[in-house]
């Protein structure tokens, strides 16, 4: 189980005067996940899905609210909970001058996997996501692809419980993208817990069992797909969404 | 393995893997040799002139036989002429100076260059044995015993050559080259280690990984401090070499061993660790403030004169090492160098040096690893 209270993050910026000013990226976002459950959260860009998720992943510090793991936080357990996490965003960069071999090696062993069935967990995700052809080039020699394959299977090497994925398959062609819903899914099946921001609708559509969205660092709606459309009198979720913001503005 | 070890392992693994991070440990060590040797040549072709480059003198008189004597002694080429001619002459280069006389004064026309610094030392030791033979006859024709006269003192030397000035000169020249190459060995992984991985996009996954940002940052401090210690060592070793090879080839070297004691060689070991750790140190701390890894470079660019330009003064000034001097970081290093040089290595010295140094990377490496652990370091 996965609990997020009341969480907001403020940021200071410089305006056109160069004063600072103030602002809030999150503004008092709770949610639950249960294990097995995807979570989409969704929203434009700028509404503060990555500070959120950033949060969540121990990247940023919260200015207020909690994050629950279980019976651990951040405060008390940060190593522990950061053992069980997976964080993969369309921003996230390997290292270049590994192979993909090393590299996979080097996440088992800083996460704590056993070296005796890290060799065997390594072979088993290559066969998984068909690795096995570039396993040992340098990561700077891969394609798009399978940079992305590498990302996944290092997110997988420690067989975290809670995923968290962040504009995962945007700027992906479909076959990669489908890599990454296939992932999804089969974790899914296996009770993970899985926070999946993106802005593309239809995708969240698909696979979200509940789903947040968020404006302006605010949580506009929540629930699953289909209570949102309900309750929007909308049938599909880009629809949902445009009529819970008041539709296109300029802003 | 730790998580020290996981990270250590990959920056290292990172850092030799990259062409240019590996062309910055070595590009100032090969240096080095062509330092000591060219010069050793530039020395010993000022030291040991040959007098053809010097000796052709003019005259725009007409030299008595006594003259001529000395100055065929002196191995002086004497060109006769008038002063217009001479002057001409001197011009094109074709004497590297010309006398004038005017009754008894005689005038040395040049201008102040090398060649002419060299044709006056000549014509001073002409004149004083010219002097010296006028005034030997004009005792002996007034029937004075000359030697009353010239030996009514003797004047002995006896300065002893306890050090080689130009052997002491270029290993100290060497020693700076070193602090220079560790230097520069430091800024190249210190940048792309921070500032490098937060433009790559690499500090996001790393600082999702379960490490304590204290492990993080010794990591990455170790490894540059490693780049910089090899650096370092890789310099001393071709100095060293380049010294042994000057030493046999060189006349300027004469009866002297440019090569450091065993116990020298220690404590140069010793304060090449100490300073590479210092200058990693400083490097990461710069850099991990930058944005991007050409921002952090034009914020290192300060630092590789202020690491080496307190010692390059403090050299040519004459600054001798003392315990507070020992507190002053980047001076204390060269002047440690300078003693280590003369062989006259005090420890208290030593050990102030490694205080000072030790409590300096303990202050940066809390700040950075302060810095790591606030999200700032993403920003």
């Amino acid at each position: 189980m996965l609990e997020v209270k009341d969480l907001k993050k403020k940021f200071v910026k410089y305006n056109a005067k160069r004063k600072k000013e103030e602002f809030y990226a999150d503004n008092g976002i709770s949610f639950k996940a249960k294990d097995g459950e995807i979570i989409g959260i969704l929203g434009p860009n700028g509404a503060g899905k990555t500070t959120l998720l950033r949060m969540i992943a121990g990247i940023l510090e919260p200015t207020s609210g909690t994050i629950s793991f279980g019976k651990l936080d951040y405060l008390h357990n940060e190593i522990e909970i950061k053992k069980n996490i997976a964080y993969l965003s369309g921003n996230t960069k390997l290292y270049n001058t590994l192979s993909c071999y090393e590299l996979l090696k080097m996440c088992g062993n800083i996460y704590g996997v056993e070296e005796s069935k890290l060799e065997e967990r390594i072979k088993e995700i290559s066969k998984k996501l068909n690795m096995d052809s570039f396993m040992y080039n340098r990561i700077e020699n891969l394609s798009t692809g399978q940079t992305q394959r590498v990302n996944i299977a290092r997110c997988l090497v420690h067989d975290p419980k809670y995923y968290i994925l962040d504009e995962a398959t945007s700027g992906l062609d479909i076959i990669s993208s489908q890599i990454i819903l296939d992932f999804i899914k089969e974790e899914k099946k296996r009770g993970k817990i899985i926070l999946y921001s993106t802005h593309y609708m239809e995708e969240a559509e698909n696979i979200c069992d509940n789903v947040i969205m968020i404006d302006k660092g605010i949580v506009i709606k929540e629930g699953t797909p289909s209570e949102i459309k309900k309750s929007t009198k909308t049938t599909n979720l880009r629809d949902a969404f445009f009529t819970l913001i008041g539709g296109v503005s300029n802003e | 393995m730790s998580n020290l070890g996981n990270i250590l392992k990959k920056e290292l693994r990172e850092m030799f893997r990259d062409k240019k991070s590996l062309m910055m440990m070595l590009i100032i060590p090969i240096l080095i040799p062509a330092l000591v040797i060219g010069m050793s040549a530039l020395f010993e072709a000022q030291t040991n002139k040959p007098i053809t480059d010097y000796n052709k003198i003019g005259f725009d008189y007409e030299l008595s036989e006594m003259e001529k004597d000395i100055a065929d002694n002196l191995d002086i080429k004497v060109i006769s002429g008038s002063t217009e001619e001479l002057e001409d002459k001197y011009s094109n280069g074709e004497i590297d100076l010309y006398i004038t006389k005017d009754g008894s004064i005689y005038t040395i026309n040049g201008e102040d260059n090398e060649t002419s610094t060299y044709a006056t030392s000549l014509m001073d030791t002409y004149f004083a044995t010219y002097k010296e033979a006028l005034q030997t006859n004009y005792l002996a024709s007034n029937n004075i015993n000359p030697t009353d006269v010239t030996s009514i003192i003797t004047v002995n030397k006896d300065i002893k050559e306890t050090e080689n000035f130009y052997g002491n000169y270029i290993v100290n020249y060497g020693f700076l080259f070193i602090i220079m190459a560790i230097t520069i060995s430091a800024t190249y992984p210190a940048t792309d280690t921070t500032a490098g991985e937060k433009e790559r996009g690499t500090l996001e996954t790393l600082l999702t990984f379960p490490i304590k940002s204290r492990d993080i940052i010794i990591g990455k401090f170790l490894s540059v401090s490693l780049s910089s210690i090899i650096t370092g060592i890789v310099s001393l070793i071709l100095m060293l070499i380049s010294l042994a090879y000057a030493n046999g080839s060189f006349e300027i070297y004469k009866d002297t061993n440019l090569m450091l004691s065993t116990s020298s060689l220690i404590f140069a070991v010793l304060v090449i660790i100490a300073y590479s750790l210092l200058v990693s140190g400083l490097c990461i701390a710069i850099a991990s403030k930058s944005k991007t890894f050409k921002e952090a470079q034009s914020a290192l660019t300060p630092l590789t004169f202020i690491c080496f330009f307190p010692g390059m003064i403090a050299f040519m000034a004459g600054v001798s090492s003392s315990p507070l001097l020992s507190l002053v970081p980047f001076l204390n290093f060269t002047l440690l160098f300078q003693d280590i040089v003369v062989g006259n290595i005090d420890i208290v010295n030593i050990l102030l040096m490694s205080l000072s140094t030790i409590v300096i990377i303990t202050l940066v490496l809390v700040v950075i690893i302060k810095q790591y652990k606030s999200e700032k370091v993403l920003f």
